[in-house]
């Protein structure tokens, strides 16, 4: 995996996909580190998928370009670009054994049996499934069916692996679980991860930059603090996390609901808006209050469980207050 | 019931009414469509009722109308009794199955005078009453006990004019000679006939030609094998000889003229040396019309029923009385005209009642 | 009766009517043929041994076996590719293949055999024009012999092979393709190692299929074969309606059924069957 160090990098260049007159992906232009944990999150239909098979050469380019470490490899067939992809639903293949899926990429290289062995063997002890090597695929779990996949992959070590929604299939528990392991094994390879979700915590937890995709194009890219702090547009602030939006003059200004504080009695001189408590809703970890202000917005507070729990009822008259900073000005019209 | 019979009386008109083309076949299959009764359960159900009328079984085609017109039209003005047609192919097998099975519908099979000989005797049929139909009235030997031989038929063959020119080939020993007579032929595929040409082309007189010997005729069969095709229906003979897939044909000779017609008179008939094969009437076992067939079947022995069926069918009479009235346009065509009588053989049914399961099967063995 | 009730799912008892009847409808007659080809002309198995008396016999069976292994053999590699071809071709097209397929389904046996002859027959179409342009002197033989028969038959078989084909194909899911070439794998090694064991069981099953039922041929020898390509089927009609030799035409169609279902069960011990007949590959 050494030869690694110095390959992954991707520079995506106003690259557009057309589907008769159908746009699926709109100019997109975006550059990718080597070694990067990159997420592409989007609502369903916003061309994620689209663009991952675009890169993995499975679809062709309308218009743009691809480079690998500055060299176009838009003309490189899928099986000649070396890179790994974990597919929506894993796509294993259901007559060989765990093992042979995994070593099925360095097989059909003609690699020698003991190499192809040891590779798989390493690869085996990278996903813990040392003891189902012999197992056909459909007699595994699905999370079990997902590393099998990450480990067949990553086999031959490419410099990019393309990832489709991978923890789609299983259950939030697992799926908590799997994602440690794979920002484990990321860390370990070093390999260019690209990741499609349009689960949002888990694109905040595990990328390093996420880019926002919708209808095709991009709408903002950033680390996840970037993204969750400083949303660019009502779309971007929506997506990722909740928003209140709160119009001022001509601006708009996004203002995440545990970023306002919420005291009981109105007109305090520190208060941004008055209210009066619509309802209440408990989470566990918070509760959320929707307060109608009288200027007649609608916001959403979340606020600790344990504070003022008998005193907030619905109907009581409250203040919001908020640091200055936490509301931030949106940039769409 | 009441209504179920009155389906069954609108059909049957119905049926009747399509067959002589006072009605349409889509309004026809309307009408059965409504009552939900499929068509054959019509055209054979009304088989059962009986008594007024005899149900012939034969082979469908043109045979149907003929026989209607030749024997079915006479037949009814003198007993006021229909004739009705299954036309599924008496072979048999069928015959024996149909009579097994306890559920007979026929009155009467157009069958070979060989098949009386192998189901008379194992109770598959009723003897024929000799005091209605007359032994006189058929060649002699062709009156048997359970059937009586109304026409002939016979092997002869065709040959094509444009291949052997100036010096056609005149009888078997041509026929089966390839070295003089190049060129491919077609046999009879069931053995019949093309047993008795091989030994009159390998010697054997016309009238010694049983018991067959069976080794010698496979064996002069087996000798032109290469040049051979085998046909099982006569329009598969028919039309190995019209499309030119052969230069010679054996064909049943009421065939010659319809190939000597399609050809433009290319290929020509032959009927030196052609077998006269016993067409015959049996009677399954336990008929639904009874003793009134026998009637029938005297109706069939009549000059002008014979002379019909050779103008129809090109069948030819078996009946002495009608060989002289044989027209001046079918002497060539038919075997018992005094233009071929005396060139013809006769096939003789009791060996092959006997002998032709054998003999088919071993025929067919050495031509595969 | 507990004990029983245990063991039989309720399920059964409700279908059993129906299992009767079924069992009755099919066995039935099976057991009179077997019945039929020890009694017939006379008890004892002196039917089976016209098998060891007569060669003519095993050479009726050898044409047949070997005729329907060349007919299994090209019909199910030529329909799997038509199917191949249906699956990955545009949807108009496809649909016009399908129409095309299920038409030739309508058409009889008998249209589709003399078609033959008027194509390929001494004076048919292709001999004409061939002679015409002078490339051939004498009209080459395709019909009338064995040859004209494996034509015919394999072009009634194709469309038999493919059905079963163009379902496995379709079932198949085609991300896994892909990810055989994206892990390096060219076209023909996805093929060979991917798409041919995913679509085995389709395979398996078009065999059988077209196997068993050219084992049952008739019509098609009888006529292209000029007469000289006796197969079982019309050996066994010939004994039922001519010869009246029921227990041989018994014999042979015991036979039959016992190479089929012996062939079956050496399948059975290299493959579930039932993923043959639709059940879920495992
Ligand atoms: N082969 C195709 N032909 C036509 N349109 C397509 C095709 N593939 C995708 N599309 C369209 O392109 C758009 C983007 O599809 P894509 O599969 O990239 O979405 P996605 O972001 O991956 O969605 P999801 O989260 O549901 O997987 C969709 O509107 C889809 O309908
Ligand atoms: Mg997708």
């Amino acid at each position: 995996m050494a030869d690694l160090a110095n390959t992954g990098s991707l520079q995506i260049r106003d690259v557009s996909k057309m589907f008769g007159t159908f746009r699926a992906v709109d100019g997109v232009t975006l550059d990718i580190e080597r070694g990067e944990f990159l997420t592409l999150l989007g609502p369903s239909g916003s061309g994620k998928t689209t663009l991952l098979m675009m890169i993995a050469g499975f679809l062709d380019i309308t218009q743009g370009d691809i480079a690998l470490d500055g060299a176009s490899i838009a003309d490189v067939p899928a099986e000649k670009r070396n890179f790994g992809m974990v597919f929506q639903g894993y796509a294993l293949f259901p007559h060989m054994s765990v093992r042979d899926n995994i070593g099925y990429a360095l097989s059909v290289r003609k690699r020698s049996a003991s190499e192809i062995k040891a590779r798989v063997d390493e690869m085996l002890d990278l996903v813990q499934l040392q003891e189902f090597a012999d197992r056909k695929p459909t007699q595994l779990s699905g999370g079990q069916q997902q590393r099998v996949a990450l480990a067949r992959a990553l086999c031959f070590a490419p410099p990019v692996l393309l990832l489709d929604e991978p923890l789609g299939a299983l259950d939030k528990k697992l799926r908590v679980e799997v994602q440690e392991q794979l920002k484990d094994i990321h860390r370990r390879v070093g390999t260019t991860f690209i990741y499609v979700t349009h689960d949002q915590e888990e694109a905040l937890s595990m990328s390093d930059r996420i880019v926002i995709m919708r209808d095709g194009a991009i709408e903002q890219v950033g680390t996840p603090v970037e993204l969750y702090e400083r949303p660019a547009t009502k779309f971007a602030a929506s997506f990722l996390g909740k928003s209140n939006f709160i119009t001022q003059g001509d601006k708009t200004y996004a203002l995440r609901p545990e970023k306002i504080d919420l005291r009981l009695g109105q007109g305090g001189s520190d208060a941004r808006v008055s209210g009066t408590i619509r309802s209440i809703t408990y989470f566990g970890s918070m509760q959320r209050i929707i307060v109608d202000s009288v200027q007649g917005d609608e916001i959403e507070v979340d606020i600790d469980v344990w504070r003022n729990q008998e005193a907030l009822t619905e109907g009581a008259k409250v203040d919001l207050l908020w640091q200055e900073a936490a509301a931030v000005e949106l940039h769409d019209t | 019931m009441q209504d179920k019979q009155f389906m069954k009386e609108m059909l049957t008109d119905g049926a009747h009414a399509y067959k002589e083309g006072r009605m349409d076949r889509r309004t026809f299959l309307a009408l059965c469509g409504a009552s939900g009764v499929a068509l054959s359960a019509v055209m054979a159900g009304d088989a059962e009722a009986a008594a007024d009328h005899v149900v012939m079984w034969n082979w469908g085609g043109q045979s149907e109308e003929c026989h209607g017109s030749a024997i079915g039209d006479a037949f009814t003005a003198s007993t006021g009794k229909g004739l009705k047609f299954d036309t599924s192919g008496p072979l048999e097998g069928k015959i024996k199955e149909m009579v097994d099975s306890g559920n007979v519908t026929a009155d009467v099979a157009d069958a070979d005078l060989f098949n009386a000989v192998s189901l008379g005797p194992t109770g598959h049929l009723e003897p024929i009453d000799y005091s209605v139909v007359s032994k006189d009235k058929t060649l002699p030997g062709y009156a048997l006990e359970y059937g009586v031989s109304v026409i002939l038929y016979g092997y002869a063959f065709v040959y094509d004019t444009e291949a052997y020119g100036d010096n056609p080939p005149q009888n078997w020993a041509d026929f089966f000679d390839t070295a003089k007579f190049p060129g491919m032929r077609s046999l009879y595929k069931w053995a019949n006939g093309s047993l008795e040409a091989a030994l009159m082309a390998d010697g054997v007189a016309g009238d010694a030609l049983y018991p067959l010997d069976m080794d010698r005729a496979l064996a002069k069969i087996k000798s032109i094998k290469e040049d051979s095709l085998y046909w099982g229906s006569g329009s598969e003979a028919h039309s190995m000889c019209v499309n030119g897939e052969v230069t010679m044909g054996m064909i049943w000779q009421n065939r010659g003229r319809n190939i000597e017609n399609d050809t433009d008179g290319r290929f020509k008939l032959v009927n030196n040396q052609a077998m006269a094969m016993p067409g015959a009437y049996i009677v399954p076992k336990g008929n639904p019309a009874g003793a009134a067939v026998m009637q029938f079947i005297a109706t069939a022995q009549e000059v002008p029923a014979q002379l019909a069926l050779l103008d129809c069918l090109g069948m030819t009479p078996s009946n002495p009385a009608a060989f002289g009235e044989i027209p001046e346009d079918q002497q060539d065509y038919a075997i018992t005209s005094a233009k071929n009588i005396d060139k013809i053989v006769y096939n003789d049914p009791e060996w092959w009642g006997e002998n032709g399961g054998d003999a088919v099967n071993a025929f067919l063995e050495a031509i595969s | 009766m507990h004990a029983l009730r245990k063991h039989i799912h309720p399920g059964w008892l409700i279908i059993a009517p129906l299992l009767v009847l079924v069992v009755a409808l099919y066995l039935g007659p099976i057991l009179n043929i077997l019945w039929l080809s020890v009694t017939d002309p006379e008890p004892g198995f002196g039917n089976y041994a016209k098998l060891g008396e007569s060669d003519a016999l095993l050479r009726i069976l050898w044409t047949t076996v070997r005729i329907c292994i060349i007919t299994t053999m090209f019909s199910v590699t030529l329909g799997y590719s038509i199917a191949y071809a249906m699956v990955h071709c545009h949807q108009r097209q496809k649909n016009y293949m399908l129409t095309l397929l299920l038409v030739s389904f309508w058409i009889s046996i008998l249209v589709r055999t003399f078609s033959w002859l008027m194509l390929l027959g001494r004076k048919g179409l292709v001999n004409v024009t061939l002679e015409d342009i002078g490339l051939i002197a004498e009209p080459i033989a395709f019909m009338r012999n064995e040859f004209g028969v494996l034509i015919g038959m394999i072009h009634y078989m194709i469309p038999y092979a493919v059905l079963p084909l163009l379902v496995s194909m379709q079932a198949l899911d085609k991300r896994v393709m892909d990810a055989s070439s994206n892990l390096g794998a060219t076209g023909a090694q996805t093929f060979w190692r991917i798409y041919l064991p995913l679509t085995t069981p389709g395979l398996v099953a078009s065999t059988l299929l077209v196997f068993i039922l050219s084992l049952g041929f008739y019509v098609t020898p009888a006529v292209l074969g000029g007469g000289k390509v006796l197969m079982v089927a019309e050996y066994i009609s010939v004994q039922l309606l001519v010869t009246l030799k029921w227990g041989t035409a018994a014999m042979l169609a015991a036979l039959m059924l016992f190479g089929v279902l012996a062939m079956l069960w050496i399948m059975s011990r290299f493959m579930k069957l039932s993923t043959v007949f639709g059940g879920a590959a495992r």
